[in-house]
């Protein structure tokens, strides 16, 4: 290794050296981590407002340094954006640099340039030594209203005679939208592709995932319900055979429910002990106990003549030590600290939910002949056998492989 | 045949249909295997294009492309292009490649980055028999990481992260950002992603669980670590350092290389020749270094390590170069 690959991409010759000997030049005068890029905002409402800001390095562009902060000073506006009627020497000053934002920065609605009333401003500026140099950008913020009666996407044209620090970012909010949406423009490509402010997810009819948002939007913590639920089905393999191991031994509910409550709650009880660091275990010691136990409930199941009076202790060890494999897991996510007990207690309630879908699932498939006189013979030896070969498997796998 | 053989016996041929299973699937579609145990191994070039002396001098190709290992590739902009000289990464999964940053020059012509990743992927795909989606990300959103971008907006088969906070968090999957740490799988090989604000609000880290490289972005390189708000960076270098703690970390990468082997002296800013450049990647005990600074530094100013320096909430203009 180690290698380093060149030749084969090194196919310019005349060119790129003429390309690059005008870039050369052009990097001694480039701008570091380029903080001085201008950026275009676009925040469209439902009623068709639409607020244009742009964010522009005035002074390193489109007017001198001096001029710039001849501007600055006469604004005055240290305190933030400035509106109402703009003082007599401060429009004369930023007049030039309007018209060429006003004809050389196109926003356009369904294709049609948008008009825009300036409603808004902001000339901020430390010094003129700060304005000259780039590293210690003096951005302007220039904000502009514009209500076209009907608009189902905009796009920003730039006129090729724009000399602006490149490259532009362009950022469109909608109110149908849920996310923004952002496109890039260069030196080279001054016209962004249009962005539909319907959102195109919106326009489907994954009404699930709408109201999984929707839910997620009042109650952000939600998602965390998705993260326990997820961490049993489909991800917990090795849970979901521990659950169904409990399901086919008892034949009545009662049993059933008593063996999974006793998991349930000592499995939360790890769970939260080792989120809280109270207890640790290693997952190299966790996860072939958690395979071992899915073996022992098989074996209990198929050679048990009855429950046992020690199975619901036993189940309940179990319980203790699936909480920690819970626990591993749930490190890897991280809870956040300003809300972790209840991003806890929704992860848990998650993995409750998961339990519960998969014995749901087991009692709709094979719930009709539990009471059967073949059910234990035809149904629930073969698929514990099945079970405990399972655990074999991943008793091997994580101990010797 | 008694019950208990029968039962063996079961267990046993379920076993095997299972390990058959397994195998099977692993044949049939012809998975990689990125196991997450040992470490996958990597070289780094005993040194990288560093610009040139003039723009007579730079024969150099637009971007240099190391192969850290097969799956695993680290590209680094021409400084004769741009002083910037960043480093960008393309790192393959079984469904997916991952393009980490996009340079600091737009133009195609000067800086051909989309030719030069689909080479790679053309390459990775013919040689392992699979497609992989390309996803378009970003370490953090500064304009030095993305010039290029609009490279890839029109490529098939790809994704574009975005250029937002908003779209960042939600691609990551982010609902604490910048505590929380995302599992990401790149089809087999896994990655924890979390947040590092500090030098831009929207950075995030990478850890490859297969090669255990640390991915540390502009928030921790050997150079002027710009930072914007010291709590959020004092807060994302213990996330780090705890991360280095849990896990075990062959080297941190990262995007730059400013400081010369001199220790504590940087290159000027803008300099787009250095020859002589230290490695660009670091070791985890530069990184304690940077914990333990990050305890000692309690005011704004510019504070002077061996290995990189902090400028630590003063005008970008500042610098220590004479």
């Amino acid at each position: 290794m180690g290698r380093v690959i060149t030749t084969k991409y090194c196919h310019r010759v005349v060119l790129a050296l003429l390309l690059q000997a005008m870039c050369l030049v052009l990097s001694q005068t480039a701008h570091g981590h380029m903080l001085n890029m201008t950026r275009l905002n676009v925040a469209v409402d439902s009623k068709n407002n639409i607020v244009f800001t742009v964010n522009i390095d005035l002074g390193g562009s489109l007017m001198t340094s001096e001029d710039y902060w001849a501007l600055s000073q006469a604004a005055n506006n240290s305190d933030g954006l400035r509106s109402g009627k703009m003082s007599e020497e401060v429009r004369l000053l930023v007049e030039p640099a309007l018209k060429k934002l006003d004809t050389q920065v196109l926003l356009l609605a369904d294709d049609v340039v948008v008009p825009r009333q300036l409603v808004s401003w902001e000339f901020p500026a430390t010094s003129l030594e700060a304005i000259r140099n780039s590293l210690s950008p003096q951005m302007a913020t220039l904000v502009y209203r514009a209500s076209p009666a009907a608009v189902s996407q905009v796009s920003v044209k730039l006129a090729p005679s724009l000399a602006i620090p490149w490259p532009c970012l362009l950022r469109v909010d909608s109110a149908m939208r849920r996310l923004p949406i952002s496109r890039l423009l260069t030196d080279g490509d001054r016209v962004s592709t249009p962005v539909n402010l319907l959102a195109s997810e919106a326009a489907t009819t994954d009404l699930l995932a709408q109201g999984m948002h929707m839910l997620q939007t009042i109650m952000p913590g939600l998602s965390w319900v998705a993260v326990g639920f997820t961490h049993i089905v489909p991800k917990g393999l090795d849970h979901i055979a521990f659950v169904l191991g409990l399901f086919f031994l008892a034949t009545g509910l009662k049993p059933l429910l008593l063996q999974v409550t006793g998991f349930t709650i000592a499995h939360s009880l790890t769970l939260g002990l080792s989120m809280y660091g109270l207890v640790n275990v290693p997952a190299s010691i966790v996860e072939p106990l958690i395979a071992l136990s899915i073996v022992y409930i098989a074996i209990d199941n198929l050679f048990a003549t009855r429950l046992a009076p020690w199975r619901l202790t036993v189940v309940c060890l179990f319980g203790l030590l699936h909480g920690l494999g819970f626990a591993a897991m749930l490190m890897e996510v991280r809870l956040p600290e300003a809300q972790f007990l209840s991003s806890l207690f929704l992860f848990n309630l998650g993995v409750e939910l998961g339990q519960v879908s998969v014995l749901l699932g087991a009692f709709l498939v094979v719930g009709w002949c539990r009471q059967r006189s073949w059910y234990k013979r035809f149904v629930a030896a073969p698929a514990t056998v099945a079970i405990g070969g399972a655990g074999a498997f991943w008793l091997l796998k994580r101990t010797v492989m | 045949m008694n019950k208990a053989l029968m039962t063996t016996l079961g267990m046993l041929g379920v076993m095997l249909i299972l390990f058959g299973v397994e195998n099977a699937v692993s044949v049939v579609t012809k998975k990689l295997d990125f196991a997450v145990e040992g470490r996958a191994a990597g070289g780094f070039p005993d040194e990288w294009i560093h610009g040139a002396k003039s723009a007579m001098d730079d024969t150099d190709p637009a971007v240099q492309v190391h192969a850290y290992n097969e799956h695993t590739f680290i590209l680094r902009e021409n400084k004769a292009i741009n002083y910037e000289g960043a480093f960008m990464y393309l790192l393959f999964g079984n469904d997916k490649a991952l393009l980490i940053d996009q340079g600091s020059t737009s133009s195609p012509a000067l800086f051909p980055l989309r030719e030069v990743v689909d080479g790679i992927v053309n390459d990775w795909e013919q040689a392992h028999g699979q497609k992989v989606q390309l996803i378009v990300a970003n370490s953090h959103l500064h304009g030095d990481h993305y010039a290029a971008w609009n490279q890839f907006v029109d490529r098939p088969n790809t994704l574009m992260v975005g250029l937002t906070h908003e779209e960042v968090m939600d691609y990551w999957g982010f609902n604490s950002y910048p505590e929380q740490r995302i599992n990401y799988d790149l089809g087999g090989r896994q990655f924890i992603v979390t947040g590092t604000p500090g030098h831009q609000s929207s950075e995030i880290a990478f850890y490859d669980t297969w090669t255990d490289l640390l991915y540390t972005g502009d928030m921790f390189y050997r150079g002027r670590l710009y930072l914007e708000d010291w709590e959020a960076w004092k807060g994302s270098i213990k996330r780090l350092s705890q991360l280095a703690s849990e896990y075990p970390i062959s080297h941190l990468i990262n995007n730059h290389i400013e400081m010369t082997n001199e220790p504590g002296i940087d290159y000027p800013i803008a300099t787009s020749w250095q020859p002589n450049e230290p490695p660009m990647q670091m070791t985890v005990k530069m990184l304690e270094v940077a914990a333990k600074a990050a305890d000692e530094v309690n005011a704004p100013g510019i504070y002077k390590y061996d290995d990189f320096l902090l400028y630590n909430e003063i005008p970008w203009a500042y610098t220590t170069d004479p």
